[in-house]
């Protein structure tokens, strides 16, 4: 795409944006707010459009999109409890719900006596809370990555959850993104905060009502100070029409430990930019990953894992199971920067082909610059083995059963990882149910 | 690094030295008169000129790569001179005739081509600069209808086969590179075998740059026909100048039903100082077509040497049942950056490739494995094997992997696995109690670390390699 076509499709989405976007009642508090805005817009005016023949963006066409530069999504709230009852979790005692990226408190469940803070960002009180200003777009690259200066550039609501010194949240918190309108663009914007010894179990669920076309283009952004420990599960299960562009950051200092599953079903095209920085030593990331998709799907998910300090530890594992004509793609990258000894770092890329149409582009990454370093990565494609097939056909399964079963086993390994039973339920029906569609 | 580690790395550069020999250099500049040049020079047909012609077009519509990861300053291409010859001679009877001179740089690098032949039983077709000048065991070889000789001479005697093969595997515009080859390569070798004939000795050739400042393009093509067989070695070494050179050669290979081409190459070129000051640009287009049913390809380098290499001996696996692989060990010391790999196309079905790399990365270098596995809609059960060690010394050093994976058929299996470790401390310890010394320690690690790849190697070149990975590393690791 030529440069002034990437410059229309901003000024494009510019022309659409509400006047009165952010809360204007209290503008004079939010100077920090529109100065991050401006530069988040200049950015992205600097950025190109990505195509393919960016190196980070080779295998995943987002031209499509380009043609398709949906208005942001306006508010409404139509929706009632029964209809996103569904969604809901049972183990989690606090959720926020955004309808099209507009935060929908009648829909939200929030207990009063909390120990932490939670609500959306929009809200006037926590706008003003200074740890908002000091973290909002600090930790996600938003100078290099297209998409996520449009979410900031265009940021409606979102988000925030503040776990201050001490405070463990046992239940876990389910923050809820439901698309309902067609043609349009949601910006949906997750921020947590991590105190010293914080812990807390986030879901961050993005789900579809229908099957329209609409684009979602959201940023997380995660800051775990000294042994904060946190585990986010990352659903992503959109319209099977829908653009899902998202990037996650996430900043680890001493001794915190940020877990991860990021599960991939929905969305025609989907990219996902997962960014961990160890900013202190003795941290660690588990990050586990599972994509799959069917049809004329495409799922790219980029990872990069910084290892900017010494004594840290990464363990990645991503699964992608592929059937028909759809096409997944992963990069991970792990860098281990100068004096950053004694990092421990294992990444394996697994990839599972179930048509002869399917595509896999895989490309584990190492960037290495310390020496006293333990780092390993693999990456597989295949297909189902032969000989499990035959042995659970000696074992009385027919042919579709075993493939199905085995297919399954492939991607239960990832969602073993999810803490939070009802929801590893779920998804476990539902690649069930995707494998058996077959049938 | 202790300092005792830091003793062992930093031994000065032995083939470091400049024959003065009168040789005719071209004007520097490369422009269509610089190429008619060439081509006039070396009496070539109308076909080729052509050739070189449209190369040079595509040349000057393409921009210099930059995607690779080593740095380098901006090329002046037009302060090259494409073109060096020693002053023609009458042609020579024997290997007395040779310029006495001649004789002696080869016995510094310890090549005594009478000797090698006689006693190594391998033909060496010399290439100095850039033309052929002497040729042994040709005879033997034409008893059996093998043709080995300089991409020159074959344009005149066999030029069929040249245009039929020449840019068939690396078309002109395939590069950057390539382009600039294809227009202005001087020399090489050439080497046809003929259908179902076993090569009954390796072949080898050994490249040499000498006169300051011009650049090498030399063009390799070896054909073997159905059912043929052949070895193939390169060997490297250049003399010591400060200024940097420039290296773009193309190899192509090509094999037909059931043929079987090994190319096993040594590359020492000058690496520059431990400053980083001078060495080789090594940048080079390599690439087998494994044309035929059941052909095999099999690409082993040790890369030691210039100051930047970069290069991907690759395989185009068309013919159902063809094999590729690609074994490397490539060790980078003080400044040198190296991003080298491998591309393994899957086309036809069965196919399979394997790849073994091993990168060794020193004092303030940096080396890169880039590779390409692809598996074509087409290549059914296509199988691939890569394994991609780095091994770092010293914590200055850097070791990079980019491995591509590309899987277009649910049939295939492809596995990648790569690792990055260190000389520990406790290894060479318990080497120390056994009573081995630091070096030698160190020398046996690094050697057990690359044993894949080296018995892949000829013996000649396995026993070459191993000594020249010693002494690359000494005083590196204390």
């Amino acid at each position: 795409m030529s440069e002034t076509m990437a410059n229309d499709y901003l000024d494009c989405l510019l022309n659409a944006l509400p006047a009165d976007s952010w809360n204007s009642g209290a503008q004079d508090r939010l100077d920090w707010l529109r100065r991050l805005r401006n530069e988040a817009i200049d950015q992205a005016g600097r950025l190109r459009f990505p195509t393919v023949k960016d190196e980070e963006w080779r295998f995943t066409d987002v031209s499509p999109l380009a043609k398709l530069p949906y208005k942001p999504a306006q508010k409404t709230s139509a929706l009632r409890l029964s209809d996103i009852q569904p969604f809901c979790i049972a183990e989690s005692a606090h959720r926020l719900v955004f309808v099209d990226g507009f935060f929908s408190p009648d829909l939200s469940r929030l207990s009063k006596d909390n120990q932490f803070i939670i609500g959306n960002l929009a809200a006037p009180t926590l706008t003003k809370t200074p740890l908002a200003e000091a973290h909002l777009g600090q930790h996600v690259q938003f100078r290099d990555n297209f998409f996520a200066a449009l979410n900031t550039a265009f940021l409606q609501d979102g988000a925030l959850i503040v776990l201050p010194e001490n405070c463990a949240v046992s239940a876990p918190i389910h923050l809820l993104f439901i698309a309902t309108q067609e043609q349009t663009t949601q910006y949906p914007r997750c921020l947590l905060i991590g105190e010293r010894n914080s812990q807390a179990t986030v879901i961050e669920d993005y789900v579809a009502l229908g099957a329209n076309a609409y684009i979602t283009n959201s940023v997380a952004e995660f800051s775990l100070a000294d042994n904060a420990q946190i585990n986010h599960i990352r659903v992503q299960r959109e319209s099977g029409s829908a653009f899902h562009l998202a990037s996650s950051a996430v900043a680890l200092e001493q001794d915190s430990q940020y877990r991860s599953v990021s599960i991939t079903l929905g969305a025609l095209i989907s990219r996902f930019n997962l960014d961990v920085e160890f900013n202190a030593q003795a941290a660690e990331c588990t990050i586990d990953g599972l994509a799959m998709i069917a049809g004329r799907q495409l799922a790219d998910t980029h990872t990069r894992i910084d290892h900017a300090k010494p004594h840290c530890t990464s363990h990645q594992q991503h699964k992608c199971i592929v059937d028909d004509s759809s096409h997944a793609v992963f990069n991970g990258k792990i860098i281990v920067r100068p004096h950053a000894q004694r990092t421990n770092s294992s990444q394996s890329s697994r990839n599972l082909l179930l048509s002869g149409k399917a595509q896999i582009d895989t490309k584990p990454q190492l960037e290495i610059f310390a020496d006293d370093v333990k780092c390993a990565h693999g990456a597989t494609v295949g297909q189902l083995d032969n000989e499990e097939i035959f042995y659970l056909k000696s074992r009385g399964l027919n042919e579709l059963i075993a493939r199905n079963l085995l297919t399954y086993a492939f991607g239960a390994e990832v969602l073993d990882r999810i803490p939070v039973p009802s929801l590893k339920h779920t998804l476990e029906q539902a690649i069930l149910n995707k494998t058996t569609q077959n049938s | 690094m202790s300092a005792a580690l830091q003793n062992l790395v930093n031994q000065p550069y032995k083939h470091g030295f400049v024959t003065n020999i009168e040789s005719y250099v071209a004007p520097k500049g490369l422009n269509e008169e610089t190429i008619r040049l060439i081509s006039a020079k070396k009496d070539e047909p109308e076909w080729l000129l052509n050739f070189r012609l449209e190369a040079f077009q595509k040349w000057l519509t393409m921009t210099e790569p930059h995607w690779q990861n080593v740095k380098f300053p901006k090329i002046d291409y037009q302060a090259i001179s494409y073109y060096a010859a020693p002053k023609p001679k009458n042609k020579l009877a024997s290997m007395d005739e040779v310029d006495p001179e001649l004789l002696r740089t080869f016995e510094k690098l310890g090549v005594p081509m009478h000797e090698r032949a006689a006693l190594a039983g391998v033909a060496v077709d010399v290439i100095f600069d850039s033309v052929s000048v002497a040729t042994t065991y040709k005879e033997k070889l034409a008893e059996v209808g093998i043709i080995f000789c300089s991409i020159s001479e074959a344009v005149h005697n066999h030029p069929e086969l040249v245009r039929q093969y020449l840019g068939s595997v690396v078309p002109v515009g395939d590069n950057f590179f390539a382009a600039l080859n294809s227009a202005v390569f001087t020399d090489g070798s050439f080497c046809y075998i003929p259908k179902g004939v076993k090569c009954p000795m390796d072949l080898s050739t050994y490249f040499r740059i000498n006169t300051q400042d011009s650049g090498q393009f030399e063009r390799t093509l070896i054909i073997a026909e159905e059912g043929a067989s052949v070895s193939y070695l390169e060997g490297c070494t250049a003399p010591q100048f400060d200024t940097n050179q420039l290296h773009a050669a193309v190899v192509e290979l090509v094999a037909l039903d059931h043929a079987d081409i090994k190319y096993s190459t040594v590359q020492n070129w000058y690496a520059g100082d431990e400053n980083g000051i001078g060495g080789i640009y090594n940048f080079v287009t390599k690439r087998g077509l494994a044309k035929g049913v059941n052909s095999r390809i099999s690409w082993t380098q040790v890369e030691t040497g210039s100051a930047i290499t970069w290069k991907y001996p690759s395989c185009i696996l068309r013919g159902d049942n063809s094999i590729g692989e690609f074994y490397s060990v490539a060790v980078t010391n003080h400044h040198q950056q190296a991003d080298t790999g491998t591309k393994m196309i899957h086309i036809g079905k069965n196919t399979r490739s394997t790849i073994i790399s091993k990168g060794i990365s020193a004092g303030k270098s940096n080396s890169s494995y880039r590779g390409l596995v692809r598996i074509a809609p087409t290549a059914e059960n296509a199988r691939n094997f890569s394994q991609c060690d780095s091994m770092l010394v010293g914590d200055q050093s850097g070791a990079h992997t980019f491995p591509y994976i590309q899987v277009r058929n649910n049939s295939a299996k492809v596995e990648h696995e790569a690792s990055t470790s260190k000389i520990g401390e406790d290894q060479l310890f318990y080497l120390a109690q056994r009573g081995i010394d630091a070096e030698e320690a160190v020398s046996m690690i690094v050697n057990g670390f690359c044993k894949e790849v080296f018995q892949q190697l000829p013996m000649e070149f396995a026993v070459e390699a191993t000594k020249l990975l010693s002494f690359k590393l000494e005083n590196s690791v204390g």
